[in-house]
């Protein structure tokens, strides 16, 4: 297993070697400049041959790479022109802002899935066989924009006045802040590694205010994730119980649950402990697919309910050709990605035992 | 535009101009200080000073910018701006020295990337860029923090110099990119948002007629363009430019696609600007008559001619798609096929300003009211290459209006000016389109000033304790001596205040943490007399060297503290003519 797993991590480097070098030069051979970009009608050329010189961008490409690279090396993955932020710091602000929604979108998505698809495959070609996959069939043909303008829609503009409204937007309820970690344990003074990692856990609303004790904030932060977690989540959930349920009656089919119900088990005995752990693996690796796509940034998502997470920040850098910020997180994303591959790969191991054995 | 505003627009461009006159008859307002004034920069700036500081020979350390003043008659190479040195006279008087006569001053030195800075903070903040996200000034508002990607806080300033002190004791700015969204926020209720920016055309009407909601409309102050290279076959035919120039019905464009309150551009300029709408409109269409003429210059209708667009929405351009396809339809009656292009905003940016587009849609969102900013801007000679080469006389004839402060002279040269654009058609004016901000019902004291420039320091939020006001995108920085996004600027305009500043919900100039700028009788030389006992946010006293540092940073591209954010400082050699370069 060990060997296994050193194994993958050594194919990363090759891969993420591939994926650097394809999105920069893919990000630099976009049409149009990075200043008139930024500064818009007003641009003149002598401005943008300026700002190209100040900024590097008059080298020839190969060289930008390479100090690119030599960056990279020392843990610099440069900076936004457009905020002057380093995309480090924009990473430690947005990416737990998607972690956080993707998080409750599998919440919500996951146990539901499971759920449904163990009820249907239970009761197959029953009214609530037919009822639970045309759900899940609406749930994976809806636009994700159409989905979650709808929610809104009704949680926050229909529902108004009510117990169950919702807001449309943001993290927070305007004039509400949370306290960083750092300062709610005295530690403002803090630099250096450790200190990204702090702030970035920092970031994740609900998971700071739970383990400070800063209810109001929780609670406010939950129910902004609510509508955008139920949007994001619906295509995950409705997938879910699609392959649970096509696996679980593959596996329902077997020999050896007939000997299951043949020795007198109760249907919720034979699928709980028997069929069920079996027929798991498909829908880990549905679930590993998910999280690595969720973690790509649910841009839709993020756009319709104002959340500043990765999707979104990275699809306005393509637009203002910010290239630093997308060779980052694209980056990050793609270590992210392999790493959960990785994990789920490995979890097949406990999930079967047969697998484990070879 | 009201008679009654547009006199008063006229008035504050013809008052600068008549103190010169007054100066010339009844003695000098201000004048040349002596050259034996250069001085050294505070002690608590001296160790990150520009080089170019000199020692102090008066009561205050005063600094001039540069030492030596730029020989206006022998410039150095590359230099084409206006200023030859701004210099601190005592603790409350700024002198301004120019090369030229710049009618214009006032209202740029009123623009907001002129906010004044604290010399000493722009010393400490400026190299490494935390200025950027750490704002000082003097404004009504101060900033408290910006959670990225989310929202700026600012909070009422309780030791503004001024006597319009905030009533709300908060102001939170958030962005939504579609103006869909910014609705669906606002209609969520008072929590959600007590504001929003740039309400869609389409949504006029609803947002009008909910009792929960109010309108402010935006006046025009854009102009909406069908360009023409004119190096470009078969556009480089002036008769061929003049004839589709009347072919193109401009008023079903600005009412189909347009928002209340926009209206059809016979002037390239809108008529608030002095100068805008003088001399003769642009003729009448008559499309019988430009069939006609573009048959008698030889047209060829057999082939296919390319339009460009960009599908991005401006408050000039609410709806592209829309109007490229109607300028297509109207083409084709004409007898003309177009293929339209769709591209990408920053791929369209670049090629249109190197005159890659033989005819393509674009606009102009006016900063000051002046016609500088409009015409020169477009058709002079530092004019970018999107309508190809320039036309002597028109080029010609803006430099002579830029330098002019006869205002009744100007006026004359501005109606030449117009009838030279309408003669050679560099491009078609087709609109000036309006726009609106919306606020919840119970909002009083909201404004939305044609130049964009919101104050919110006078807005009372109804029964929530802070104004929340989402914008299109979110800002970029707080350091606006670098930034030109009007997202950007209004963020800064509640934390900063400039010499001057324009009324607010207008244009006129009114003077700010200046009391007065005076000009001399020539119109180059402005002094400007600061008030007293200003404090910026941080405690620090203005003085007249904050002045000068804050031109001087945006001035002199030499300065280690010339950084600014993306470090282009774009507005600059627009308002000023261009920087100080690097020897």
């Amino acid at each position: 297993m060990s060997r296994y797993i050193i194994r993958r991590l050594l194919l990363t480097i090759p891969v993420l070697a591939g994926i650097l070098i394809l999105v920069f030069f893919l990000s630099h051979i976009l049409p149009g400049s990075q200043c008139r970009a930024l500064i818009g009608e007003r641009a003149t050329d002598a401005m943008c041959a300026d700002f190209d010189h100040l900024h590097g961008l008059d080298l020839p490409v190969y060289q930008q790479f390479v100090n690119y690279v030599a960056g990279l090396a020392q843990g610099d993955l440069g900076a936004s022109v457009k905020t002057s932020q380093p995309v480090t710091t924009l990473l430690i602000e947005r990416l737990p802002v998607t972690i956080e929604l993707s998080f409750y979108a599998l919440l919500f998505a996951v146990p539901l899935g499971v759920l449904l698809g163990i009820v249907s495959a239970s009761r197959r070609n029953s009214s609530m066989d037919v009822v639970t996959m045309a759900g899940a069939n609406l749930g994976v043909s809806v636009p994700i924009f159409v989905l979650g303008l709808m929610l809104a829609f009704v949680f926050s503009y229909l529902l108004k006045g009510t117990v169950l409204w919702l807001p449309p937007s943001g993290r927070l309820t305007p004039g509400l802040t949370i306290t960083p970690l750092v300062v709610s344990w005295g530690l403002e003074d803090l630099k250096g590694p450790l200190r990204n990692i702090i702030d970035f856990f920092s970031n994740i609303y609900t998971f700071n205010a739970l383990i400070t004790a800063q209810w109001v904030i929780f609670v406010d932060a939950f129910r902004h994730l609510i509508l955008p977690a139920i949007a994001l989540g619906t295509i995950p959930l409705a997938i879910i119980a699609r392959i649970t349920r096509s696996s679980l009656l593959d596996v329902l089919g077997l020999d050896y649950i007939r000997t299951a119900r043949a020795k007198g088990l109760s249907d919720k005995a034979v699928v709980r402990h028997h069929a069920l752990p079996n027929s798991m693996l498909p829908v880990v690796t549905i679930f590993g697919l998910q999280v690595g796509a969720l973690l790509g940034g649910a841009v839709l998502t993020e756009t319709i309910f104002n959340l500043s997470g990765v999707g979104r920040a990275v699809s306005e850098s393509i637009a203002s050709r910010d290239y630093a910020v997308v060779q980052g997180f694209v980056v990050v994303i793609a270590i992210g990605y392999m790493f959960v591959n990785l994990a789920v790969d490995i979890s097949y191991a406990f999930l079967d035992p047969r697998i484990r054995l070879q | 535009m009201s008679p009654s505003r547009r006199w008063s627009l006229k008035y504050s461009v013809a008052a600068a101009s008549f103190a010169i006159l007054l100066a010339a008859c009844g003695g000098s307002t201000a004048s040349k200080a002596p050259s034996a004034a250069a001085s050294t920069a505070p002690s608590t700036a001296a160790s990150t000073a520009p080089a170019s500081v000199a020692p102090s020979v008066a009561a205050y350390d005063g600094i001039a910018y540069p030492k030596i003043a730029v020989d206006c008659k022998n410039r150095p190479p590359n230099y084409t701006g206006e200023f030859a040195q701004i210099k601190a006279i005592d603790k409350l008087t700024v002198e301004f020295d120019l090369c030229a006569p710049d009618v214009a001053f006032l209202s740029k030195i009123a623009f907001s990337t002129n906010g004044i800075q604290d010399a000493d903070y722009l010393a400490a903040h400026a190299k490494d860029k935390s200025i950027v996200r750490a704002p000082n000034g003097t404004g009504p508002y101060k900033f408290k923090e910006w959670i990225s990607g989310d929202h700026i806080t600012m909070v009422a300033n309780p030791d503004y110099w001024g006597d319009a002190k905030a009533i709300s004791p908060t102001l939170i700015f958030k962005w939504a990119d579609t103006a869909e969204k910014r609705l669906q926020d606002l209609q969520a209720g008072p929590e959600t948002a007590s504001g929003i920016d740039n309400v869609a055309p389409a949504d006029f009407a609803a947002v009008s007629s909910n009792p929960a909601l109010q309108l402010i409309n935006r006046d025009a102050f854009t102009i909406l363009y069908l360009g023409f290279n004119v190096d470009d076959a078969p556009w480089n035919n002036e008769a061929v430019r003049q004839a589709i120039g009347i072919g193109i019905d401009r008023k079903r464009i600005n009412d189909t696609f347009n928002p209340a309150g926009s209206s059809v551009a016979d002037y390239f300029t809108p008529c608030s600007v002095p100068g805008g709408c003088e001399g003769n409109p642009w003729p009448a269409f008559d499309k019988a008559a430009s069939i006609a003429a573009l048959k008698a210059a030889n047209f060829d209708f057999t082939k296919t001619y390319d339009l460009y667009y960009r599908p991005k929405v401006r408050g000039y351009f609410p709806n592209p798609p829309g109007v490229a396809q109607d300028i297509q339809a109207q083409f084709a009656d004409l007898g003309i096929k177009l293929t339209i292009h769709v591209e990408d905003n920053a791929t369209y940016l670049s090629n249109s300003s190197a005159g890659k587009y033989s005819l393509f849609l674009l606009g102009w969102g006016g900063d000051y009211p002046d016609m500088t900013d409009f015409v020169d801007y477009h058709f002079g000679t530092g004019a970018n290459k999107a309508f190809g080469t320039k036309f002597k006389d028109l080029t010609d004839a803006l430099t002579a209006g830029a330098t002019q402060i006869d205002p009744a002279k100007r006026i004359e040269i501005y109606k030449q000016v117009n009838d030279l654009i309408a003669k050679h058609v560099p491009m078609i004016p087709l609109n000036h389109a309006a726009s609106a901000a919306a606020y919840q019902a119970n909002v009083t004291g909201a404004q939305a000033g044609p130049l964009g420039n919101d104050a919110f320091w006078p807005v009372k939020p109804g029964d929530q304790p802070q104004i929340v006001f989402e914008q299109n995108s979110e800002t970029s920085g707080l350091y606006c001596g670098d930034e030109s996004d009007g997202d950007s600027l209004r963020n800064c305009e509640q934390m900063f205040d400039p010499l001057y500043t324009y009324k607010i919900g207008g244009t006129d100039v009114i003077p700010n943490l200046a009391t007065s700028c005076d000009p001399n009788p020539e119109g180059t030389v402005w002094t400007c007399h600061l008030r007293d006992g200003v404090k910026f946010h941080d405690g620090a006293t203005l003085d007249a060297n904050d002045v000068v540092m804050t031109y001087a940073v945006q001035w002199d591209a030499n300065s280690p503290l010339h950084v600014g954010n993306s470090g282009a400082f774009d507005y600059f050699p627009g308002l000023f003519g261009g920087f100080l370069p690097k020897p």
